[in-house]
């Protein structure tokens, strides 16, 4: 393996008495990426942030941090930062006082402290609100100075545990490109966890991908989405049509389960359809208006769903094209089918790039 | 600002419905000590005007009795020892009881006007009549009055202008009680829990009281005849310094006081007192080996009086209490729970030999050496006219100030 | 009816909060004023009657009479002790029951510390008088190492009170150190310190208004407590005592209600002390 891993963790499992959140973990995060960890809640990602916090001790395994054997090390020791889920502000502190925290128990002389902290407060826009309290600041405001009192300490990792989830989603799509920048300008290693695909997918230079404490899949964001490993992948990052059994023998005329993203799906008689072959007929069963962008659930002939999306360029007439009982014909590439099944050589748990 | 004007408008309006409420609850004592009675008591006081029962009728029911501990004993503690149920059950008047510690305490209790009858000793009495919370007593109404030896009727403590407050009840003496198994030689003089104090240093008690102020006052009259102490409640203000150096001196060595006669036994039987004042009834009770004396210059005592209370609205229960707690049966019961003379000479063919013998019963010049309480006041009780006395709230004071 | 009600705001405003007003004036402000208005007046040295003539001389003699001063330090000076002893012994005791213990034992301790406060005071006071006595417990595990009890005194005073109140301190400290989040300790953890600055610099300013709860309830307690003192306080008086033996046995109501403003001027201060550093506007 690459010798500049930030992080690295060997075998690691943790079980919470017969609940067994981490089961015998292998990955390495690398030196100076935005590496996220997506999953549902319970499928252990945030047990592996706490884990190379410092915060839980592993059952087994080994947690190393900077190819340094962290395992028996107390959070205090540990030359990583968190900004938790909620904030955990000091409430008795002012927000230099948050911000500072961390260099005050370090003993840095005051002068450098406070400038240090002025700093990392203009580096998150926060310039001016030194004097405030936590409890006067807005939701965005106090995940600000959270990541400010983290990185003021020049972490070599700085770990994220759902940062953006108590914001509204214009905030949270504000603060995710400022995240990235952020990582990009201080070039520390960011570990973020999160269960929204969209977050992991607009940020990150690497996904891993969790389930029931396992890992499914590591890979870079395109890669993820265009080649999912698994099933369980396909489905939780973006929407997926799964294709197996007897629709996938009549229609695909192969064995096995497959995917194709709604967005490669067109409606032939459609601009975008030409020079595809139809492949499917059905019914359109409902017509989800989005906006930008309309869903199709078409019932096949050949039994189950596809769902097809198609972005709304032509305007309100244009619904035509398909309304609820129409018969329609699905077209799509033959590159866009991807093969879920195992190949029969290597297990689809490795990292592929 | 509106804010602020409220508040202040709240608590105007709050301290001038206190006001009103502080006068309301006032108006009662204002006018009862308005003179319109025209005898004058030994305190050169007038008591007011209250009437006396001129008649008895039916018996009416619940009587509330205000007694010094074991003064009203219904079988609870001792099952031999009742004279309350059999008063129930020839009477119809039911009978609770509540026992107070202090005569002070007593004088307290009874402005509540929540107590029928109560058990006063001589420093209780002169304030109960002053104040008006006691009504004269009709003794015509009480046949075993007649009994009762006639030199302790229409004395100063019970009396004003020759109008009986109450009916005499019993008298005695305050003790000195120490352990046996500690206290060796056993003492014969207040010495010890004033001099010899240091001996058992922290294991002696004494009454909490300012009345306690005269039993430094005796020792002194005795030990010390220079001082000029004629009667241990008429002090000057000499005297009363030279008293309360003496319990300051003492207090060094006092464990703890105790008013709560309770609280004397448990320290006993505990062995955290040894040495100290008590009362008769409470050597009985204690249960460890104590025994008490009267040491030999003498002791203060009390002389009680069962007075009836002026806001009473069962007076017939109450006299027919009056006329019990007299009563040769009952007057012999008390006693000899209690530890001190009945008032009535009948009462000693009733009580074990030769226990009116040793409490000296019916003896004039023995019971004139106790020096019953008394309330202090300006006039000096023994005659002085050249020095003021002290007051019972000069007591009070320096009774704080020796507790410190 | 609801018309007029509802066209007239301060009417209706009124209507709802004259009731409480008023209570809150008559029971607690009249209550007040009456104390003070009472300490002006005197009280016939020989009857107890009170009588209605203005005069100072009940502050005077409680200002300048040197007995009062030192009941009143030694009363401040317990209720001190009370107060700091019941918050060490809460600390732990409040921490292991919000942070330590499992949600079982969390509500059997909560039962536990609550239980005692069932039983009487009278029980419970008396039970030290035991426990302080000559032939107590306390007299026998001593005696092997050449001591005794320290018998009844103002150690056995403070030893009893901050016994009685101890539940007081806890339970708001428990409540402070339930509200606070585990990850302000992480958080502190996080950023490099150790569990004891931890508590230095993170628990125990959050906790401080849950401390100030609590002693504000030690405190006054123990300013206007008599009961102990007279069971295991040996010769000492408190404030209490003097207040009560002036009502109880020296029939002088309004020199009670002099020194009673003693303790009441001493809360004031208290408050106002606790006021200026903001723990109040927590609580």
């Amino acid at each position: 393996m690459s010798s500049s891993a930030a992080v690295r963790l060997e075998s690691v499992t943790k079980r919470f008495g017969a609940v067994t959140a981490v089961d015998g973990l292998d990955l390495e995060i690398r030196d100076g990426e935005f590496f996220s960890m997506l999953g549902p809640s319970g499928s252990g990602k945030t047990t592996v942030l706490r884990m190379i916090a410092g915060f839980e001790a592993p059952t087994s395994g080994k947690v190393f941090l900077d190819e340094q054997d962290v395992t028996k090390q107390a959070p205090f020791a540990r030359n990583v930062n968190t900004v938790f889920q909620d904030y955990a502000l000091f409430p008795h502190l002012d927000v230099v006082g948050n911000v500072e925290y961390g260099l005050a128990v370090k003993k840095v002389p005051r002068k450098q402290r406070r400038e240090r902290a002025e700093e990392a407060l203009a580096s998150v826009q926060l310039s001016g609100f030194g004097a405030r309290r936590p409890s006067q600041l807005s939701g965005g405001q106090r995940q600000r100075v959270a990541l400010a009192r983290a990185l003021v300490n020049r972490p070599k990792v700085l770990l994220l545990d759902e940062p953006l989830g108590a914001l509204d989603l214009k905030l949270r799509r504000e603060m995710q490109l400022e995240l990235k920048q952020l990582q990009r300008e201080v070039g520390i290693t960011f570990v973020f966890v999160t269960h929204d695909q969209e977050e992991a997918l607009t940020m990150s230079d690497r996904i891993a991908v969790f389930n029931h404490g396992r890992v499914e899949q590591v890979a870079a964001p395109a890669q993820l989405y265009e080649a999912p490993a698994s099933s369980f992948v396909a489905g939780f990052v973006g929407t997926s049509n799964l294709i197996s059994g007897e629709t996938a023998r009549v229609v695909l005329g192969r064995e096995g389960m497959f995917s194709i993203r709604p967005e490669k799906i067109l409606l032939a008689g459609t601009d975008e359809a030409q020079g595809l072959r139809g492949r499917a007929t059905g019914v359109i069963e409902a017509v989800v208006y989005l906006g930008s962008v309309n869903h199709y659930v078409v019932r096949l002939d050949e039994g189950g769903t596809l769902t097809v999306l198609r972005q709304n360029l032509h305007g309100t007439s244009d619904q035509k094209v398909g309304a609820e009982g129409d018969r329609v014909t699905l077209a799509w590439a033959d590159e866009h089918v991807i093969d879920l099944n195992p190949p029969s050589a290597s297990g689809n748990h490795q990292e592929e790039k | 600002m509106r804010k602020k004007r409220t508040l202040a408008g709240t608590a105007a309006f709050g301290l001038a419905l206190a006001l009103s409420l502080a006068a309301c609850g006032t108006e009662d004592a204002g006018d009862d000590s308005s003179p319109d009675s025209a005898s004058e008591g030994p305190g050169g006081f007038v008591p007011p005007d209250i009437a006396m029962a001129d008649s008895l009728g039916d018996n009416e029911g619940t009587l509330s009795v205000l007694a010094w501990p074991g003064y009203a004993e219904d079988g609870s503690t001792d099952k031999a020892v009742d004279w309350v149920t059999p008063f129930e059950k020839q009477t119809g008047c039911d009978v609770s009881v509540k026992y107070f510690n202090t005569s002070d305490e007593a004088v307290t209790l009874m402005k509540s006007g929540q107590y029928d009858v109560v058990s006063a000793s001589g420093d209780a009495t002169l304030r109960l009549i002053a104040a008006g919370d006691v009504a004269p007593v009709n003794t015509d109404l009480i046949p075993n009055y007649a009994d009762e030896y006639d030199f302790l009727k229409d004395r100063p403590w019970n009396s004003v202008g020759g109008q009986m407050y109450g009916v005499p009840h019993g008298y005695g003496a305050n003790l000195l009680m120490y352990n046996t198994d500690v206290v060796k030689p056993a003492p014969t003089s207040w010495r010890a829990v004033f001099e010899d104090a240091s001996t058992y240093s922290g294991k002696v008690t004494a009454y909490d009281s300012p009345i306690y102020i005269a039993d430094a006052a005796l020792y002194l009259m005795k030990t010390q005849p220079d001082l000029g102490i004629k009667d241990p409640y008429a002090l000057d203000a000499d005297q009363l310094a030279a008293a309360v150096d003496l319990l300051k001196a003492q207090k060094e060595h006092v464990g703890e006081y105790w008013s709560d006669y309770l609280k004397e036994i448990s320290a006993f039987e505990s062995g955290d007192s040894v040495v100290g004042t008590t009362w008769q009834v409470i050597v009985n009770y204690t249960k460890a080996n104590v025994e008490a004396i009267l040491p030999e210059e003498g002791a203060t005592g009390w002389s009680d009086t069962w007075m009836i209370s002026s806001k009473t609205e069962v007076p017939n229960c109450a006299y027919a209490w009056l006329n019990h707690i007299i009563s040769p049966e009952a007057n012999a019961a008390v006693a000899e729970w209690f530890g001190e003379a009945p008032a009535n000479p009948k009462a000693c063919d009733l009580t074990s030999e030769g226990f009116c013998d040793g409490y000296h019963a019916g003896d004039e010049s023995y019971a004139d050496q106790i020096h019953y309480w008394t309330t202090p006041i300006e006039q000096c009780l023994d005659g002085r006219t050249d020095v003021s006395c002290t007051t019972y709230q000069d007591w009070t004071q320096a009774w704080t100030e020796i507790k410190g | 009816m609801s018309g007029v009600l509802h066209r007239h705001p301060r009417l209706r405003l009124g209507l709802l909060l004259g009731p409480p007003m008023l209570w809150l004036g008559v029971a607690y402000l009249g209550a007040l004023a009456a104390l003070f208005i009472t300490a002006l007046w005197t009280a016939d040295g020989f009857t107890g009657n009170i009588q209605r003539e203005w005069t100072l001389d009940n502050f005077k003699d409680v200002f300048s009479l040197e007995v009062y001063r030192t009941i009143t330090i030694r009363t401040l000076l317990t209720a001190v002790a009370v107060t700091v002893i019941d918050a060490a012994l809460a600390f732990p005791v409040a921490l292991y029951m919000a942070k330590v213990a499992s949600p079982r034992a969390q509500r059997l301790l909560v039962i536990a510390i609550l239980t005692p406060l069932w039983a009487s005071y009278l029980v419970k006071a008396y039970a030290w008088r035991g426990m302080f006595s000559a032939d107590g417990p306390i007299a026998w595990l001593a005696d092997p190492f050449g001591l005794s009890t320290p018998g009844y005194g103002l150690v056995a005073t403070v030893v009893t009170l901050a016994y009685l109140w101890l539940p007081y301190m806890i339970l708001p400290m428990y409540a402070g150190l339930e509200r606070l989040p585990n990850s302000l300790l992480e958080a502190s953890a996080d950023l490099g310190a150790g569990a004891r600055v931890t508590l230095r610099r993170v628990v125990l300013p959050v906790l401080f208004p849950a401390v100030v709860a609590g002693s504000i309830f030690t405190f006054s307690l123990t300013l206007g407590d008599y009961i102990a003192v007279k069971i295991v306080g040996g010769t000492n008086q408190m404030l209490g005592n003097v207040i009560y033996d002036n009502v109880l046995t020296g029939n002088n109501l309004p020199f009670a209600a002099a020194v009673s403003t003693i303790p009441v001027v001493i809360m004031l201060v208290y408050l106002a002390a606790v006021r200026r550093t903001g723990a109040l506007d927590n609580l």
